[in-house]
């Protein structure tokens, strides 16, 4: 029952974080049907792809400053580069511009993400600001499990990946704590 | 069996082999920086002494073969004898190895947390040393033999807005700290940086393995 609700809330912020970069790109975005498991940290290693990516972290928070969880949106290097090529419409970005607009872009989605978490289930997530790192997902996602893992031996991945024009796709986790189902839970009751 | 793992140490280097029906498939090279062909290995005095062992089978000096490989997940170590130990994907994680070439057990563990677990969980820096060396201990080492080598905590985070998220330092120096703790001699050790890593132990020479995520591979 929780995982089903997760899953219809992460459905619900993915679908508009896809309606965000569709306006951002001005492009067609489609959305993979998405995903919940519940994983053994210890396996972690083999739940991600190996290749190095771009990846944008915000951590979510409820009013009280509690933290619900984060939101990992993985960039594959082609993509990233098309998506701020796409943006400037120039040849070459240099480095600085290149990983800022991978982060804004980030924000975008993130923010996208919360806005619809607000507005069509009444839970409440606000953004911090982006994190950013290029390496391969299982290094950088270990400091966000780090936190999770002193309470717990799982972690529970919501899963999704927004593609355009076959050549642009972007990976979307979301990794509850705890504490966000049981918001969850309780604001399903009241309905 | 249809994958070898060969340890191959001659006057010009060493690296370790991962094969499959006889074909290459990995390498850990410790030429691979001034390597012209870099990871795509063609042919070298290394390479000619895999390729001969694989064909006549014959064991020449310099070449051993491991009994295949054993990864540590995410909080967990392992102890074995005579196998290629691994600890892949370590971001603010630290990889730590224990060994002792005499009788040839050697552990690692991949830990996630700084400090001690009340509840005896192995993902805590503290506790994964101290049930690894149990272990080892248990499995017939005399403590005294047993030295340390370990890699990891990163911070890849380029741009950073979480305090939290700075956790590969605090592990890294919890390691460090449990290792002189118990007294046990750090022979190698590569801390820090922007860049992930996977920690791989050759057993056979006692050499960490270090590569880097995005490229370039050192032995320590």
């Amino acid at each position: 029952m929780e995982l089903d609700v997760l899953k219809e809330l992460g459905n619900i912020g993915a679908g508009h974080a896809a309606t965000s970069l569709s306006q951002l790109l001005g492009k067609e975005v489609n959305m993979t049907v998405p995903e919940v498991k519940i994983r053994e940290i210890r396996n972690l290693f083999n739940e991600f792809i190996t290749d190095i990516v771009a990846g944008v972290i915000v951590a979510l928070q409820d009013l009280d400053e509690k933290k619900s969880g984060y939101l990992y949106i993985m960039f594959p290097e082609e993509s990233s580069k098309k998506i701020a090529n796409n943006l400037f419409g120039l040849g070459e970005l240099d480095d600085e511009m290149y990983e800022s607009t991978i982060m804004e872009v980030g924000n975008i989605l993130s923010s996208a993400f919360c806005d619809a978490s607000a507005d069509f289930m009444g839970i409440i997530l606000l953004p911090s600001p982006p994190s950013f790192a290029v390496d391969v997902p299982a290094a950088v996602v270990d400091s966000v499990v780090s936190q999770m893992a002193k309470k717990s031996d799982h972690v529970i991945l919501f899963e999704t990946s927004l593609s355009s024009d076959s050549d642009i796709e972007i990976y979307l986790a979301l990794l509850p704590e705890p504490c966000l189902l049981k918001d969850i839970m309780k604001i399903m009751e009241q309905i | 069996m249809n994958s070898k793992i060969l340890s191959i140490s001659n006057k010009s280097g060493k690296a370790v082999f991962l094969t499959k029906r006889d074909v290459l498939v990995k390498s850990y090279c410790s030429l691979s920086s001034t390597c012209p062909s870099r990871d795509y290995c063609q042919s070298c005095d290394l390479i000619d002494a895999a390729k001969n062992y694989l064909m006549d089978g014959k064991a020449n000096s310099g070449i051993t073969t491991l009994d295949g490989e054993l990864s540590a997940g995410i909080g967990e170590y392992q102890v074995r004898k005579k196998v290629l130990l691994e600890a892949m994907g370590l971001g603010s994680c630290v990889g730590v190895i224990l060994f002792d070439m005499s009788t040839g057990i050697c552990g690692i563990a991949h830990v996630l947390l700084p400090g001690a677990s009340q509840k005896g969980e192995t993902k805590y820096a503290e506790t994964a040393i101290e049930k690894m060396l149990e272990d080892m201990v248990s499995q017939g080492v005399r403590k005294s033999k047993i030295v340390s080598k370990f890699a990891g905590g990163a911070q890849v985070f380029k741009h950073m807005n979480l305090e939290i998220l700075k956790i590969g330092n605090r592990n890294a120096i919890s390691v460090e700290e449990t290792l002189i703790k118990y007294k046990i001699p750090i022979l190698a050790k590569d801390v820090g940086g922007e860049v992930g890593r996977n920690v791989i132990f050759n057993p056979v020479d006692g050499s960490m393995i270090v590569k880097y995520t995005k490229g370039g591979v050192v032995w320590l």
